[in-house]
């Protein structure tokens, strides 16, 4: 494992034991246990309904857990509204179809969040977001409304509405699922500089490139646990289990 | 260079199959029935009239009338027209507080229709059950028996002033009686918003230029608050207005008889030539000229060939004429008779005269014989009928609102609050920053109806005696036998009242429009 220790203390970015979840009679989660490391990124790769992204949404309360503990930077992810709320400060979140406010500008978008939850003044917000803006690429569409944008920037955009927080960890789910195949590099490509730069990363994707080449760990989900986790090596060469063998034959 | 192939000579079709030709036949011919019709139904109503032996006339509007209203600014009318604007003040006093108070109470049960809270969100739908299902006519009455019915009489022990009564003889509350100023403090606050907002644009102009928190809404406020605080005192220099207004009268006393005519004239001349520049304008784009089609033609033809023909109508004498055979009288009288007034009344509100603008007052239980009633000069008191029918009203339509905001607050995707939860967003900060801006875009249109709705729905009053421009024309028409000229009178307001509030509605509606590629 290639985790680095980037956070304060001892204690690892996300410990998952047992989580379960269950949507009427659908369980979605039957009892993921993972510990996720600072500085580590994570795929996690599965086919569709099993549980991926009810997983990601559980680290920030999009959705809550109703068995099993999650702990976040030490924090237990409790139904008590302090701990959720430092929570989600410290932890950003991608979404499949971007969600950026339409009502807002581009600039306004990212600066919304740092002024409001962080009592940032607007100016200081501002220029904060032009650096963020450059870092992902599209300094010239400050002025600009999402609708004005094609996808791939608006994902970009998305990105860096997200680390105008300064978060720590960062949950991508299926980040480049709604774009144009000639979007989907300009978006990865982000992502991958984020991960250089030491992000803590959680990225539910079906980018296998992306997997091989970035990821420090693959998780494999099926029926709502990890069937299977390694290096990417290990995960697309020589894999363990038949769900997975089959799983990989499928798509690669 | 071979001979091109031969083909079909290309020929003029006969008349009735080529296009252009039925096209302009058609739009003609529309237009001459459309014109005929109404010479035909106009000429029929006055004959009709007249042959009943009540001849169409206005005159009732300056005549005196004879009857005391129940309510309003002034409960003596001298002439028709006074009733009238005694009935149309009461009706828009109504309109403007029961939307206000709709959408308040609407905004509020719509957000908590959708609340997690089950006893909240059971709450909110039961009302909005209730006041749905109800037809209003009933629920005004309904309040009417409740206030007249059910509320204590006053007794000559209540003599003197408290903070409120309730009573059959309706509902008094606190109120800020306004003074001789306020005509004066008025002018200065609207002078103070405009200010403010001015200031507002500075500040975020500075703010973008130089890049430093310029506290933009701190200096708006800052500013009305002078004037509101200010004005208060100085607000006798707002009396300038006075000269104006006394000037104004003396132009509109001092007009030529012709003058009317030739104003109308003008109007005509000058509305076909407005009609033909903004339209050519339209047709223009930065690569040049529009082809016109026949369709164009038409339009613009027809728009200067109005324009001219009414312009000669007006001016000839046959307008005045034609206006004094179907109206009864010139029109070039009542135009005077009108402004030199209006101006006149205007010019005695602006006067220099000090103290101040409003007065606290509470409301007063007097017994000047042995039967206790309100004090007409202290507090705000209101009639059964007034309180019945804004109740009335005001909760009916908030039921209505409720539901238009829930459907624009579930119209937002959900993917919206969850990115605003996930960056760390409160839910109220969520709602009000997020989800609520865009719910407002998808609720307006229904909204605007709903106003109207309201505004109209203020007819009933008169089932409850509520003297407002219905009950005032019904009065008129009982007396006077001037049916038509009331209706006249009521569709022209309503239409009035209901083209200013949809065009606020619409205001709003391009400016919170999404900006789309």
């Amino acid at each position: 494992m290639a985790a680095k220790q980037t956070g304060n203390g001892s204690t690892p970015a996300i410990v998952c034991e047992g989580v379960k979840k269950w949507f009427g009679d659908f369980q979605a989660l039957s009892g993921v246990t993972t510990t996720i490391g600072w500085g580590e990124v994570v795929v996690v790769i599965g086919p569709s309904g099993s549980g991926k992204s009810t997983f990601i949404r559980c680290i920030n309360r999009l959705e809550s857990h109703q068995a099993g503990r999650i702990v976040v930077d030490g924090r237990e992810m409790t139904n008590d509204l302090r701990n959720i709320d430092a929570i989600r400060r410290d932890v950003g979140m991608v979404f499949q179809q971007f969600n950026l406010f339409p009502h807002l500008t581009v600039m306004e978008n990212i600066t919304l969040a740092p002024i409001w939850v962080r009592n940032r003044t607007r100016t200081d917000a501002e220029s904060q977001a032009r650096q963020l803006l450059e870092r992902v690429g599209i300094p010239e569409q400050a002025d600009k409304y999402p609708g004005q944008l094609s996808g791939g920037q608006q994902q970009r955009v998305a990105i860096a509405r997200s680390l105008a927080m300064n978060p720590r960890i960062m949950l991508f789910d299926e980040p480049t699922s709604a774009l144009d195949p000639e979007m989907i590099k300009e978006v990865l490509d982000v992502m991958k500089e984020l991960a250089e730069s030491g992000m803590t990363m959680i990225v539910v994707t079906h980018e296998m490139g992306f997997a091989r080449e970035v990821a420090h760990r693959v998780l494999f989900f099926d029926y709502g646990t990890v069937v299977e986790e390694g290096t990417p090596e290990h995960f697309f060469t020589n894999p363990q289990h038949d769900r997975t063998k089959l799983f990989l034959s499928q798509i690669l | 260079m071979s001979k091109p192939t031969e083909g079909p000579v290309p020929t003029r079709p006969p008349l009735w199959r080529n296009i252009v030709v039925i096209k302009w036949v058609a739009q003609l011919g529309s237009l001459i029935a459309l014109v005929w019709l109404a010479y035909v139904l106009i000429t029929q109503a006055t004959a009709n009239l007249r042959a009943t032996g009540i001849p169409f006339s206005w005159d009732f509007l300056g005549e005196p009338l004879g009857v005391k209203l129940s309510e309003g600014f002034n409960t003596d009318p001298e002439s028709g027209l006074e009733a009238l604007s005694v009935g149309m003040v009461n009706m828009i006093r109504i309109t403007w507080s029961g939307v206000v108070a709709a959408t308040v109470l609407g905004t509020i049960i719509g957000i908590a229709r959708l609340s997690s809270n089950w006893i909240v969100s059971r709450i909110a739908n039961s009302y909005i059950e209730f006041f749905r299902n109800i037809p209003l006519l009933v629920q005004i009455l309904f309040w009417q028996a409740l206030i007249i019915g059910v509320l204590p009489d006053l007794t000559p022990d209540m003599e003197g002033s408290r903070w409120l009564f309730a009573s059959p003889k309706g509902i008094a509350i606190p109120w800020l009686i306004p003074q001789a100023g306020r005509w004066q403090y008025m002018v200065l606050l609207a002078v103070g918003v405009v200010v403010a907002r001015w200031t507002y644009k500075k500040r975020i102009e500075i703010l973008e230029r130089e890049g430093r928190e310029t506290h933009a809404f701190g200096w708006a406020t800052g500013v009305f608050l002078v004037f509101l605080i200010g004005g208060w005192f100085a607000h006798p220099i707002a009396g300038v207005l006075g000269w104006l207004f006394q000037a104004l009268a003396w132009v509109a006393g001092n007009l030529p008889v012709i003058s009317f005519q030739w104003l109308m004239g003008g109007l005509s001349l000058a509305l076909a030539a407005w009609f033909i520049v903004r339209y050519m304008r339209k047709l223009r784009s930065p690569a040049g000229m529009a082809k016109l089609t026949d369709d164009d033609y038409f339009r613009l033809g027809v728009a200067g060939f109005l324009g001219i023909v009414l312009f000669f109508f007006f001016v000839s004498g046959a307008g005045e004429a034609t206006i004094i055979r179907v109206m009864g009288r010139s029109l070039t009288y009542k135009m005077n008779w009108g402004f030199e007034p209006l101006f006149n009344f205007l010019a005695t509100k602006y006067d220099f005269s000090g103290g101040s603008p409003l007065r606290f007052s509470l409301p007063e239980v007097e017994v000047p014989t042995n039967f206790p009633r309100y004090a007409s000069d202290a507090g705000n008191s209101m009639t059964p009928g007034f309180v019945a029918t804004w109740l009335g009203v005001t909760l009916y339509a908030a039921a209505f609102i409720g539901e238009i905001v829930r459907a624009g607050i579930m119209a937002v995707h959900r993917g919206q609050s969850e990115a605003a939860s996930a960056l760390g967003l409160h839910r109220a900060q969520s709602l009000r920053l997020v989800v609520l801006p865009q719910a407002f875009r998808v609720v307006l249109p229904p909204l605007g109806s709903q106003y109207l709705n309201l505004a109209k729905n203020t007819s009933l009053g008169i089932a409850v005696a509520y003297a407002d421009v219905v009950q005032v024309g019904q009065t008129i028409f009982n007396q006077e036998g001037q049916t038509l000229p009331v209706f006249i009178f009521w569709m022209a307001f309503y239409s009035s009242v209901s083209l200013f509030l949809s065009g606020i509605v619409n205001y709003y509606n391009r400016r919170m429009e999404l900006v789309e590629r």
